[in-house]
């Protein structure tokens, strides 16, 4: 009955209009990706600042394939990088469909190091420093809370 | 760009100058006919001539039938059919019509005038909407329109740009490191990977452009968002979305892909010249990178032509005997005797004068002409060899694209045995190329060879990937050390260790080593204070001709029947 849980990390690059309100786009995406991950019965969380996302999806192989292909064609971001993917025995953001993570540790220049250490090697992808970086800043800072919140379990 | 003269409206005496009534007939926006009585051809003007494809206009009085012939893109039926609409136009039969011409194009024909001088105009618009693609049109897997189809639409857009003038541009897109994935992952991951490929494509397009799956890993889009900054603007969303990670069956997936552009007025007047120029912007895209746009340049086609030159003239070198072989000593370290001789491809064009390998080599593999070029090589060198001392050996260097070739083990094996020369003498050199194409096949090949008795070299050790992993997957006779590191050996301390190191793997897996591109003593001192066992390179030995070869062997010149 339970199937293998996957977890999936991986960054972008912000494409939004330089014009765009950061605010009510950033709303846009976790409204739209808390829905359609609750649907998908996939977690995670997603760190965003104006410069870049970093996404963690988790959930079975095919529902992580499936909502990953869905942000992929997503314009709003790109320079898609992903850091890790493997097999883990237990949901990390198991209460959230898409918490959100208020990332002023995760600035640009932080990007910019993590994409060139994965340029050097990008066939393996084995970012483990990177993925436990990543979830370091989620675990430390919580997800961000505020009114417009809504942490919905998936399950 | 068209002569005036050309386009005047029929009816006109070439000596007048047309009068202002004339020319503004003729340069109406629409396109009108006028016919005669006896519904002969009287005037057509500028913009009729473009839309029945008629190079000239007719002379006045020319029969409509006999007129539509010299179109150049109306089908022979729809001449007929489009005659005898206009005359029932003229005749006064009927005040309008409709016609299909083609499967996707209309025109709408409306009568008028008088007996006499009647006047038919006729537009033309789209049959709208498309017919949707049968099944027939589609490819199997991505479900974009297949080849045949794709073709189809293409030529539809040469018509729609002779009739309206509407450009055109065409992209061909090809995946980069696609034959990994599915050589790593196999067919069925690969497959999905298509789709997704496919579908992530249809959505960095506006809904007129039309995508098509011309084969494997190719497609293809045309759009009539001709500017250029809209073609870079939809090849960055294309590369960007095609080149984001994949997951597929639990695989992270990594691929790219190059586009290569043309436009058609700009760069082709038709549709096969549309495709040709795509495709070797593609050829540029692929060549300088991949994961580009490459706009199609009109030095594309001279270079391409340059290279049609070269690689005729390269077949008439294999025939006429235009190649010629050098030999570079190869020198004992203890002793400083010749232990052998690397044969060197020379080619000396009667007009090109001497021709760089680098210049066609890569040509000549990419034709497939190594494979005779080669086997020439083998024979002349081997022949020669044949008739040196015992103790002396050829080298002489594989392309692996012989490695394609199934004769190249019986060509061999042949020539062995047709020169009598002592297998062991024959030493075959693969560089790493041959172990990254089709690995197993060719490590099977290299084994057949050794079977014979012949030698394996690896050349040029030391650059490109390499991987020590060959060195484990394949027993080689002889490691050539490459010319980069002894060059620098001297000066750079890590250059100086690798050749080291390379000595004393090799003496380790029993592999006898020789250093490349030595030219000053104090290189020859190191290399032997290494354990290298040979050398080759200027300061032991320029490479030189077969009588050269001779008298470093001290033997007599061979007579000039027998080096034929």
């Amino acid at each position: 009955m339970t199937e293998q849980l996957y977890r999936l990390a991986y960054y972008s690059r912000n494409a939004l209009p330089d014009d765009a309100d950061m605010g009510v786009e950033l709303q846009r995406i976790l409204d739209a990706s808390r829905k359609n991950n609750a649907r998908a019965n996939v977690t995670g969380a997603l760190l965003f600042n104006r410069g870049c996302f970093g996404q963690i999806l988790e959930g079975t192989c095919d529902d992580v394939e499936r909502v990953f292909e869905t942000v992929q064609n997503d314009p709003r971001h790109t320079s898609v990088v992903a850091l890790q993917f493997e097999a883990v025995p237990e949901r990390g953001f198991g209460p959230w469909a898409m918490a959100h993570v208020g990332a002023a540790a995760f600035d640009g220049a932080g990007y910019d190091a993590m994409s060139k250490a994965i340029d050097v090697n990008p066939a393996s992808c084995a970012g483990t420093d990177l993925f436990d970086a990543l979830r370091g800043v989620m675990l430390a800072h919580g997800p961000t809370r505020s009114k417009t919140w809504s942490g919905r379990r998936a399950e | 760009m068209e002569q005036e003269g050309d386009h005047r409206s029929c009816g006109q005496a070439a000596t007048d100058a047309p009068s202002r009534i004339e020319q503004a007939f003729d340069l109406l926006p629409s396109a009108i006919l006028v016919l005669g009585e006896d519904l002969g051809l009287v005037a057509c003007n500028r913009a009729a001539q473009h839309l029945l494809g008629l190079d000239r206009s007719p002379a006045a009085g020319t029969d409509l039938q006999h007129a539509l012939a010299s179109s150049r893109h109306l089908h022979a039926t729809d001449q007929h059919v489009l005659a005898d609409a206009i005359r029932s136009l003229g005749a006064g039969d009927v005040s309008e019509t409709r016609i299909e011409i083609g499967q996707r194009r209309v025109f709408q024909l409306t009568g008028g005038g008088s007996p006499g001088a009647r006047i038919v105009s006729i537009i033309t618009e789209a049959a709208n909407p498309r017919p949707p693609s049968s099944s027939s049109e589609l490819d199997d897997l991505t479900g974009l329109l297949n080849r045949n189809a794709f073709r189809e639409c293409l030529s539809d857009a040469e018509i729609e740009m002779r009739m309206n003038g509407r450009p055109v541009a065409l992209l061909f897109l090809d995946l980069d490191r696609f034959k990994q994935v599915n050589d790593t992952l196999g067919h069925p991951i690969g497959d999905i990977l298509l789709t997704r490929v496919a579908e992530r494509m249809s959505k960095a397009l506006r809904s007129e452009d039309i995508i098509g799956r011309l084969g494997g890993d190719e497609f293809g889009v045309l759009t009539t968002n001709v500017a250029p900054e809209s073609i870079q603007a939809l090849s960055d969303r294309l590369i960007d979305l095609v080149s984001r990670p994949y997951l597929v069956g639990g695989h992270l997936i990594s691929i790219g892909v190059s586009i290569g552009a043309a436009l058609m007025p700009e760069d082709a007047e038709s549709a096969d010249q549309l495709a040709t120029c795509a495709d070797l912007a593609l050829y540029r895209a692929k060549d300088e990178g991949r994961g580009v746009l490459k706009r199609y340049l009109p030095e594309m086609s001279e270079q391409a032509a340059a290279r049609r030159i070269l690689e005729l003239d390269l077949r008439k070198a294999v025939l006429l005997g235009e190649f010629e072989l050098s030999y570079q000593p190869q020198m004992a370290i203890d002793g400083n005797r010749v232990v052998g001789f690397e044969a060197l491809l020379r080619w000396n064009h009667p007009k090109r004068g001497r021709v760089s390998p680098l210049e066609f080599i890569s040509l000549a593999e990419e034709t497939g002409q190594i494979v005779a070029i080669g086997e020439w090589v083998l024979r002349t060198a081997v022949r020669e060899a044949s008739t040196w001392p015992e103790t002396v050996s050829i080298a002489v260097n594989l392309s692996p694209v012989q490695f394609r070739s199934s004769t190249l083990v019986s060509i061999v094996a042949d020539v062995l045995a047709e020169t009598g020369l002592a297998p062991h003498r024959l030493e075959l050199e693969v560089t790493e190329g041959v172990l990254l194409a089709d690995e197993r096949h060719n490590i099977a090949l290299l084994a057949e060879l050794q079977a014979l008795g012949v030698r394996i070299a690896i050349d040029d050790f030391g650059t490109g990937y390499a991987s020590l992993a060959y060195l484990k997957r394949f027993s080689f006779n002889k490691i050539k050390i490459d010319q980069s590191f002894v060059r620098e050996m001297i000066d750079n301390p890590d250059s100086d260790a690798i050749v080291e190191a390379i000595v004393s793997l090799g003496s380790r897996l029993g592999m006898t080593t020789i250093a490349e591109g030595v030219e000053t003593v104090e290189e020859l001192a190191r290399i032997r204070a290494h354990g290298c066992v040979a050398v080759q390179g200027y300061l032991t030995g320029r490479p030189m001709n077969d009588l050269d070869v001779r008298q470093l062997l001290g033997l007599q010149p061979q007579p000039q029947a027998a080096r034929a």
